[in-house]
C-alpha cells in the first residue's frame, strides 16, 4: 500500500473514533434522560437529534457552515475573540462526521434504556445506591447492547461520511479521509484507483461485524 | 387504486418513451445559459432538448458506463480525450461551443484586494480556495495560472481545494477563504456578493473551452447535431454571452468539421 493510502485510512480512522466518541457524550446523557423523563419539548429534542438521518449532508455542511464558519451565527465570535474556525480543520471534519452519526448512536441507546424495567432500578435506589451509582453499575450495563450497535453503527456512519465532511473540511492534497479520496478518483475518471480505498472500506466494515458478533455471542450466556 | 396505480405506471413508462427529445449531458456550469438556448430552440423548432447535468468527470463516467445521451457538453477538453480514447464519442463531431475566463475573487467587503496572481503571495491574503485541480477544470485552470507567474509554491499553504466551483464561490461569499479563483460566468453570477479583483491572462492557462462532442451510441446523432448549430448560432451566442461566456476562441481546434 502507497504512503498516501495509509495516510487517508490514518486519518479517516482518526476522525470517526473521535467523531464517535463526541457522538457518545451528548447521545449517552440525551439518550437516558429522554428515556426515564418527561419534560416541555421533549419531542422537539428528539426530532432535533435525529433530524441528520434524513438530511442530505449537503444540508448538514450547509448549516455547519453557516452556524460555525467565518462569519456563521457561533463561528463569528469565535474569529474575534479566539481567531479560532472550524472550517478546513480536523475538528471540522470530526464535528462534520459526528453530526451525521449522532442519530444511529442515539436511538438504540435510547431504546435500550427504555426497555429497562423500572423496578430493577427502583431495587438498586432501595438498596442505597445513588443516581450515579446506579447508572454505572446497572442501567448502563443492562444497555450494553443497544449502546455498542449504536456505536458501531455511529463509527461506520462516520467512516463513510462524505457529503459534509468535503464541504466543512474542504479537499486538502494528501489530506483526505477514504471516501473523499474515492470521490476524487471518480470524477477525475480513475475509478480503478480507487479500488484500494474501497477494499480498505470494505475490510473494516467486515472487521467491525466479525467483532460485534463475537461479542454478541460471548453475551448470550 | 390499482387501477389508478396502473394508470400512473403507463404515464411513467410512456413519458419516457416519448421519442425525439435529445438528451444532452452538460457541464452544470452551462445550466442557466442551455435552458435558455434550449428553450429558445424548442420555440424555434419544436425540438425538446433534455438534460442531465452534473460535474464534467461524472458525467464522461457516466457516458461510459452506457448512459443514454446524445450530446456531451464538457468543461474542459480532457473529459473528451477520455471519452474519444475509449470510443465512446465521435471526435470527429467535436466542436467548441463557448469560451470562459478565470477571475480571482474576493468577498465584497473585504479589505484585502490582490490585484494580480502575484498579489496572492501578501500577507493579507490568508486562504485561497480553488478547485481540486485533478477533478474539477476550474481548479486544473487555477493551479496551471498559479504556476505560471510562478507563486505556485509560495502560496502552496494558503490553498484549500474545493469539489466544485460553486463551493470556491460559497467559501469566497462566507469569508471563509480570502480570495478564490473561479470563471466569470461564477462571478457573474454571484452578483454583489463578491468582487473582481482582476482576470488572470488566457496565456497563463491552457485555453478554457466547452467542447460539445456526439456520444457514438446514439440514434438521435442528425438532431443533436442540429442543436450544436444551433448553439453556435449568432443567437445561441447572444444567448450564453448573456451568462457571461466568451465565445469559442478564434483558432478552431485542429478537428475536422462535421458533415451534416
Amino acid at each position: 500500500m502507497s504512503h498516501e493510502l495509509w495516510q487517508t485510512i490514518w486519518l479517516s480512522l482518526r476522525v470517526s473514533s473521535i467523531a464517535t466518541c463526541v457522538a457518545l457524550l451528548v447521545a449517552l446523557p440525551l439518550a437516558y434522560m429522554n428515556a426515564r423523563s418527561r419534560y416541555p419539548g421533549k419531542s422537539l429534542l428528539e426530532g432535533l437529534l435525529v433530524v441528520p438521518l434524513v438530511l442530505p449532508p449537503t444540508v448538514v455542511g450547509y448549516l455547519i457552515i453557516s452556524g460555525l464558519g467565518v462569519r456563521g451565527w457561533i463561528g463569528q465570535y469565535l474569529h474575534q475573540w479566539l481567531a479560532y474556525s472550524i472550517m478546513f480543520r480536523f475538528e471540522g471534519a470530526v464535528l462534520a462526521a459526528a453530526v451525521v452519526a449522532l442519530p444511529l448512536l442515539y436511538l438504540p441507546t435510547r431504546a435500550a434504556f427504555a426497555s429497562i424495567e423500572s423496578e430493577m432500578e427502583d431495587v438498586t435506589r432501595l438498596m442505597g445506591a445513588n443516581r450515579l451509582q446506579m447508572f454505572w453499575h446497572v442501567s448502563l450495563p443492562m444497555a450494553r447492547r443497544g449502546l455498542t450497535s449504536g456505536l458501531m453503527l455511529a463509527f461506520s456512519r462516520a467512516l463513510g461520511e462524505f457529503g459534509a465532511t468535503v464541504m466543512v473540511f474542504g479537499i486538502r492534497p494528501n489530506h483526505t479521509t477514504l471516501p473523499v479520496s474515492i470521490y476524487l478518483d471518480y470524477e477525475n475518471g480513475e475509478m480503478q484507483q480507487a479500488a484500494p480505498a474501497v477494499v480498505v472500506l470494505c475490510v473494516l466494515s467486515l472487521t467491525l461485524t466479525l467483532l460485534y458478533n463475537r461479542s454478541a455471542i460471548s453475551r448470550q450466556d | 387504486m390499482k387501477r389508478a396505480m396502473a394508470f400512473v405506471l403507463v404515464c411513467l413508462i410512456a413519458s419516457t418513451a416519448l421519442a425525439d427529445t435529445i438528451t444532452v449531458a452538460a457541464a452544470i456550469s452551462l445550466k442557466d445559459a442551455l435552458s435558455q438556448v434550449a428553450e429558445q430552440y424548442k420555440t424555434d423548432t419544436g425540438q425538446v432538448v433534455e438534460f442531465t447535468l452534473g460535474a464534467s468527470g461524472q458525467l464522461a463516467s457516466q457516458i461510459q458506463n452506457g448512459a443514454p445521451v446524445d450530446l456531451f457538453i464538457s468543461a474542459a477538453n480532457k473529459q473528451v480525450d477520455d471519452l474519444a480514447k475509449a470510443g465512446v464519442v465521435d471526435n470527429a463531431t467535436r466542436r467548441v461551443v463557448a469560451g470562459n475566463s478565470l477571475v480571482l475573487i474576493v468577498r465584497a467587503a473585504s479589505k484585502a484586494s490582490p490585484d494580480s496572481l502575484k498579489a496572492l503571495t501578501d500577507a493579507a491574503v490568508a486562504k485561497i480556495a480553488i478547485g481540486e485541480p485533478k477533478s474539477v477544470p476550474a481548479g486544473q485552470y487555477a493551479q496551471q495560472a498559479l504556476k505560471h507567474v510562478g507563486v505556485a509554491d509560495a502560496v502552496k499553504d494558503k490553498l484549500i481545494f474545493a469539489g466544485n466551483v460553486r463551493q470556491v464561490l460559497d467559501y469566497v461569499e462566507r469569508g471563509e477563504v480570502t480570495a478564490g479563483l473561479v470563471y466569470a460566468t461564477d462571478a457573474k453570477v454571484s452578483g454583489d456578493k463578491v468582487r473582481i479583483t482582476c482576470t488572470v491572462d488566457d496565456a497563463d492557462h491552457d485555453p478554457i473551452v466547452y467542447p460539445a462532442v456526439l456520444v457514438s451510441a446514439s440514434k438521435q446523432q442528425a438532431a443533436a447535431t442540429k442543436f450544436v448549430d444551433y448553439i453556435l448560432s449568432d443567437k445561441g451566442q447572444a444567448k450564453l454571452k448573456e451568462y457571461g461566456f466568451a465565445p469559442p476562441p478564434p483558432p478552431p481546434q485542429p478537428t475536422t468539421q462535421p458533415t451534416r
